[in-house]
């Protein structure tokens, strides 16, 4: 293989599926501290794998993976997760898991950036940066066992009060910050959302 | 997928109870076979040991 085709290939799998960044890490940790060994955790938007594999390596818990990309679901499944290709919570039952953890695609759309490819669909959360992590909100409570949480991943970008707000109408009460990052031009937190 | 699988997946439609119909398994996993809704009779496939649980309207394989 000459160097030039390695480098198409790997630009084909950089185009598919997103790869673990800051966001990841940040997410990976809190929720590596806050799930515990007998749990079920469903990772939504799981891309590589990455969140859900490092939290089921560092917990035992079991961490079931789903992502509306069949290329991700297909690297998730390589790294051990079992994974499920789904639109964020609809095929699964309620109550179902004890945490839900989410890095969702938050980047306001820029029209002239649009691309029509998965990684537009990891990157983007429509024009506000809100839409998916809104949809996610008004059914996550539905899969969350009693005692249940989610964790999401919220940028400054996004709009961290925003996020809180939403959450709030959803029946979602004190949603505290467990982690900050600050980046030249984006500061990352992970709310955890509870009832 | 495994097959205690079932015990969290529901149809995403109606969220009502799926029957597993296994065709070919290996090492304890269903690498394939289909997912079909007890209440809505609406398919869902599994291949290469991904069940998938798109709505019938969001299977394509490309985006947008």
């Amino acid at each position: 293989m000459t160097d030039e085709s390695d480098l198409a290939a790997r630009r084909g799998i950089e185009t598919d599926v997103y790869d673990p960044a800051e966001d990841s890490r940040l997410l990976a940790d809190v929720a590596s501290d806050a799930v515990g060994s007998g749990d079920t955790v469903l990772d939504v938007g799981t891309g590589s794998g990455y969140v859900a594999s490092t939290v089921a390596a560092e917990t035992g818990a079991r961490v079931v993976g789903s992502d509306l990309n069949p290329h991700a679901c297909r690297r998730a499944r390589d790294a051990g997760i079992e994974a499920v290709r789904a639109d964020l919570v609809a095929p699964f039952r309620e109550g179902a898991f004890d945490a839900v953890l989410f890095n969702p695609p938050y980047l306001p759309a820029d029209a002239a950036a649009a691309r029509e490819d998965w990684m537009e669909v990891a990157l983007t959360g429509g024009e506000t940066g809100r839409e998916v992590v809104e949809a996610f909100l008004d059914d996550v409570g539905r899969v969350l066992a009693p005692s249940g949480y989610a964790l999401v991943l919220v940028s400054t970008l996004t709009g961290v009060d925003e996020v809180v707000e939403y959450a709030g109408a959803r029946g979602f009460s004190a949603a505290a910050a467990l982690a900050d990052e600050s980046f030249p031009f984006e500061t990352l937190t992970v709310l955890k959302l509870v009832r | 997928m495994k097959r205690d699988l079932m015990d969290i997946v529901c149809c995403p439609l109606d969220k009502h109870d799926l029957e597993l119909d296994a065709e070919d398994e290996e090492d304890g996993e269903v690498v394939s076979g289909t997912l079909t809704c007890t209440d809505c009779g609406e398919t869902y496939p599994i291949e290469d040991g991904i069940p998938n649980l798109l709505p019938p309207d969001m299977r394509e394989e490309t985006p947008a």
